[in-house]
């Protein structure tokens, strides 16, 4: 027999020893005697069963998810400065802690890359604003998505799309960045349908509504600047609106020709705001922001514009049997928006003469930017800057 | 040589609740001052409106809420005016939801409150009160739907909560 003082253990709680199991020479034998395996092999959940399993107990949008295993998690907790138990907040209508692991179980699941963890973190603090209203926003019968619009570097850093098909398929950001948030919605909030979330049809737009700002094609400042952020400090910015709805204007020459087109676009009487008036979304394409602009029109002269422009006429929105609310009646219409400060104007999308709008919620809901930063609110310029943090 | 081969354990992406317990309070004996709180929702006036006309000689007030967000601080405060608040209408999530929060800020405020909500929201208006704490909450239940209706098939639908209220109030 070894004397064992010279060896290392090969593991703490079986005692064998190296030199034991190199003596071993009889075929088949046991490699150690006194754990009941030899070798453990420890292999990722099968995707299939898990997202059915997942799937059956309401854990998810529908779609298959990655198993959120726990060395993937661990991956995720890199790219926060928080402790991994910390509560960031109470999301309704379920009252579920919004632990940061759980945030990046559910970021696993929705097929997220880690660096993207910033970005939902700071996202889930700012739908837990209380201007938000999340508690309606989730539970309400209206087919409003949550929108997610990313400025700054880091969205830059992501590979988030701000080009063509931004709001569609094929970015591995836009695509599951929103995701993310809605898993959480469903699994931190409960805002399953039909339990916590009770749209009527629901809506594309609850998949995921993820998008950066194009801030090198548009002619004017930025979301995050326009709301008193630094160029480049890094933000996302959460919306409570329908899916957006196209405007295409390839004709028109002038500013006020195309803002025409995109007003009586968003003039209709079916939508919330002109029952309960409040912010809209409007996502001009680059070469309708250059139309714009290029007659020296500022983001203010737009929000101005539709704002004054964007009503629903008495006549057209009291035709059926809705009846406009006539506590907003002024004159012969409802304006849609409450102030020119409800117009949101972001440059997005590629080539193309289109414009996307969103109508909102309305009237209890208030879009929030969250600037990403360390615990202490410094800004972060880069999601790598959680891993050095962590590492000094 | 035994081999074993072990499926790597998955997280649970579910969160945990966030427990707290209001104290909810007594439907007084007897009560004069009742506010009827209207979310403006389309028959959450003549849902009140039968309530008042069941309630016998009492003084009532009335406030007006939206209906998909809470109360302001001002509407909160003229509704605690009386003795006993009842709100309608609960008849989709979001006003659901802050028909049920807005009982509860009153509960805070030591008010006693009855809800009104339908049916089909009910259950939803339940599992909000209970996990904000309060799942003793009055909540009476009205067939649904209540918007698109006539006047009179609305009272009809709310006369079938009297008992409940009656019950509720102890009047016999």
């Amino acid at each position: 027999m070894t004397d064992k003082s010279k060896f290392t253990k090969t593991a703490e709680n079986c005692g064998c020893l190296i030199e034991d199991l190199i003596e071993t020479k009889k075929p088949n034998s046991r490699l150690c005697e006194v754990k009941p395996n030899d070798i453990e092999v420890f292999v990722d959940p099968d995707p299939e069963k898990t997202s059915y399993d997942f799937y059956t107990r309401r854990m998810t949008d529908g779609l298959p998810i990655i198993p959120p295993t726990k060395p993937r998690v661990m991956k995720f907790l890199d790219y926060t400065d928080r402790n991994s138990d910390e509560i960031l907040t109470v999301l309704p209508p379920r009252q579920g802690k919004a632990v940061v692991e759980k945030i990046a179980v559910n970021s696993v699941m929705a097929g997220c890359l880690p660096q993207f963890m910033p970005i939902i973190q700071h996202t889930i603090n700012a739908i837990s604003n209380e201007k938000f209203n999340l508690t309606s926003v989730n539970a309400t019968t209206h087919p409003v998505g949550i929108c997610m619009i990313l400025n700054g570097p880091i969205s830059r850093e992501i590979g988030a799309s701000s080009g063509t098909g931004c709001l569609g398929p094929g970015n591995i950001a836009n695509a599951t960045i929103g995701r993310a948030l809605r898993l959480c919605l469903i699994n931190i909030a409960g805002a399953v349908p039909g339990v916590g979330d009770h749209a009527t049809m629901g809506s594309p737009a609850k998949y995921s509504y993820t998008f950066a700002e194009s801030e090198s094609e548009s002619p004017w400042e930025p979301l995050h600047v326009e709301r008193g952020f630094e160029p480049f400090t890094s933000t996302t910015t959460v919306m409570a609106v329908e899916a957006p709805h196209n405007v295409n204007d390839h004709r028109s020459k002038h500013a006020e020709d195309l803002l025409e087109t995109i007003s009586y676009t968003l003039s209709t009487p079916g939508c919330n705001n002109s029952h309960v008036p409040g912010e809209i979304l409007v996502i001009i394409s680059p070469e309708h922001a250059k139309t714009i602009a290029r007659e020296g029109w500022d983001k203010m002269d737009i929000k101005n514009y539709l704002h004054k422009n964007s009503v629903v006429p008495v006549e057209l929105g009291d035709r059926g049997g809705r009846k406009l609310d006539k506590k907003w009646i002024v004159g012969d219409g409802v304006r849609i928006t409450r102030s020119p400060n409800d117009v949101v104007v972001v440059v997005a999308g590629g080539s193309g003469r289109h414009t996307m709008i969103a109508h909102s919620f309305g009237t209890s809901s208030e879009s929030v930017t969250m600037p990403i930063s360390y615990k202490d609110g410094t800004p972060v310029h880069s999601v790598q800057d959680f891993k050095q943090k962590i590492r000094k | 040589m035994n081999v074993k081969v072990i499926e790597k354990d998955l997280m649970d992406p579910l969160a945990e609740i966030n427990e707290v317990n209001i104290d909810l309070n007594h439907i007084p004996h007897d009560f004069e001052y009742v506010t009827l709180l209207d979310n403006t929702k389309p028959g959450a006036d003549v849902v009140l409106k039968f309530v008042e006309e069941n309630l016998g000689k009492r003084k009532f007030n009335w406030v007006k809420k939206p209906a998909g967000a809470p109360a302001t601080i001002k509407q909160l405060k003229k509704a605690a005016e009386s003795e006993i608040v009842f709100l309608a209408l609960g008849d989709c999530g979001s006003c659901s939801s802050w028909v049920i929060l807005d009982a509860i800020r009153l509960e805070k405020m030591g008010i006693p409150t009855i809800s009104i909500c339908s049916d089909r929201f009910s259950s939803f208006a339940h599992e909000l009160a209970k996990s904000h704490g309060a799942e003793a909450l009055n909540i009476l239940s009205v067939e649904h739907p209540i918007a698109g209706l006539s006047r009179e098939e609305i009272v009809k639908k709310t006369l079938e909560i009297l008992p409940s209220l009656r019950y509720i109030l102890q009047i016999p």
